[in-house]
């Protein structure tokens, strides 16, 4: 049995069961006063909201240099993807893949996966609630790792300060990026894992 | 593991018996924890609770620690980079710094809120809290400055930052002689005592000592 059925409501922020009160819109919680909603209200069409503006920046993101290498005058700008390319020749397999990972597979994940979950909570589709379990747990694990890319420029940037003979730059592709990462991070804050149980057939395991 | 609640009458159990899973809502009528014990939800696997021992002080004695550490890992430098006869620092304040004077305004702050200013709001919400359930005074300041560490959570982003360190040294190593400082030594160690913190301060019991459901909830 789910706790919405008993009319018990769970605040989201200390874990307190709240008897539902019927006369109020804007029930608060008993022992820290958090407001309490049996669902995050709004939660798909905010998460979808959030992730729609995500994917629009993910192009520039990918496109625009995030940074510029300048050397004895000449400036080299960088995108993401130009950055990885340059580790693999260089010969430095795990940083490039650890880097690739944390800045083109996890955003991209991210992206499909928070779709995905919206889609199937929505459409009631059949996708096993433990699959929808273990995707949302793993977004939510693996969101922040994407900011990767965004500290190695801050360090850069500060590390590589030569005046002519070399320094280093960020560019607009680092503003989309970060923008990306805190948005997917969002959309992942806002989605109610609780929706992944409603209306599957696990259910009825329990009723 | 607890048994989900299958009864009709359930809903007319007093709430101080039940227990849902915060993740999927699974009623159940809740188990008793020994030390050292947790309660798991038997339908999505989620970690509800645990009970460990001497929440509060072992808790206490890791804040500080981590505030002790907080200025030196990072105002310290984390490496020094040596080119033709040239030498540069780098600490997490300088990489914000450098990025707000490239004009990067926003990116920079994004990087400041990760790596220093949440980190740091969040060790002071958990002293905070910890200190009001210790001498037992300003409790609802407690519940407030609880809710908003379990807001700020997710973002504080040290590991993320060592990380970014790791790679910064191998793109740099090629290109000039570089060694790292102190200040990496101090990051290492705030990071290795907040995650020993999460670890060790239980929120199951935080919440219920600061709410004075029971006062000896963290002993």
């Amino acid at each position: 049995m789910r706790a919405i059925d008993a009319g018990i409501l769970i605040c989201t922020e200390c874990h307190e069961l709240n008897r539902q009160d019927p006369d109020t819109d804007e029930q608060t919680c008993t022992r820290c006063g958090a407001l309490v909603h049996a669902r995050r209200p709004n939660s798909l069409m905010r998460t979808w909201a959030l992730l729609i503006t995500a994917a629009i920046l993910y192009i520039p993101a990918n496109l625009l240099p995030i940074m510029t290498v300048n050397s004895l005058g000449q400036g080299a700008p960088s995108t993401i993807m130009a950055g990885v390319i340059e580790l693999v020749q260089h010969g430095m397999f795990p940083i490039a893949a650890v880097v690739f990972i944390a800045s083109i597979l996890v955003p991209t994940f991210k992206l499909v996966g928070i779709a995905l979950l919206l889609f199937s909570v929505q459409r009631h589709q059949p996708l096993s609630a433990r699959q929808r379990i273990i995707m949302y747990r793993f977004i939510e694990f693996i969101g922040r790792w994407s900011m990767l890319d965004i500290f190695v420029i801050a360090i850069l940037v500060a590390v590589v300060n030569f005046g002519r003979l070399a320094s280093i730059e960020a560019n607009l592709g680092a503003v989309a990026f970060a923008s990306v990462v805190i948005l997917t991070m969002l959309a992942a804050v806002t989605f109610d894992p609780r929706l992944i149980w409603d209306n599957t057939e696990s259910d009825d395991d329990h009723d | 593991m607890s048994d989900p609640v299958d009864t009709p009458q359930v809903s007319d159990l007093p709430l101080e018996d039940l227990v849902a899973c915060h993740e999927c809502d699974l009623l159940m009528r809740k188990p008793e924890l020994a030390h050292g014990e947790k309660a798991l939800c038997p339908r999505c696997g989620y970690e509800m609770y645990a009970h460990r021992y001497n929440v509060v002080e072992r808790s206490l004695a890791l804040v500080i620690a981590a505030l002790l550490l907080y200025i030196p890992a990072n105002f310290l430098p984390i490496m020094q980079l040596n080119l033709l006869g040239q030498s540069s620092e780098d600490t997490v304040w300088s990489g914000v710094v450098a990025l707000f004077n490239t004009g990067m305004q926003g990116v920079a702050v994004v990087v400041f809120l990760c790596s220093m200013g949440i980190p740091l709001l969040k060790l002071l919400c958990q002293l905070a809290v910890l200190l009001s359930i210790r001498w037992n005074v300003g409790r609802n300041y407690g519940l407030l400055l609880y809710r908003i560490y379990h807001h700020l959570r997710d973002w504080g982003m040290l590991e993320v930052y060592l990380m970014g360190v790791l790679v910064a040294i191998v793109k740099l190593a090629d290109m000039a002689a570089l060694s790292v400082g102190l200040g990496l030594a101090c990051f290492v160690s705030l990071l290795m005592v907040q995650v020993l913190l999460e670890v060790v301060m239980s929120p199951h019991q935080i919440w219920q000592a600061l709410s004075g459901e029971d006062e000896h909830a963290g002993d």
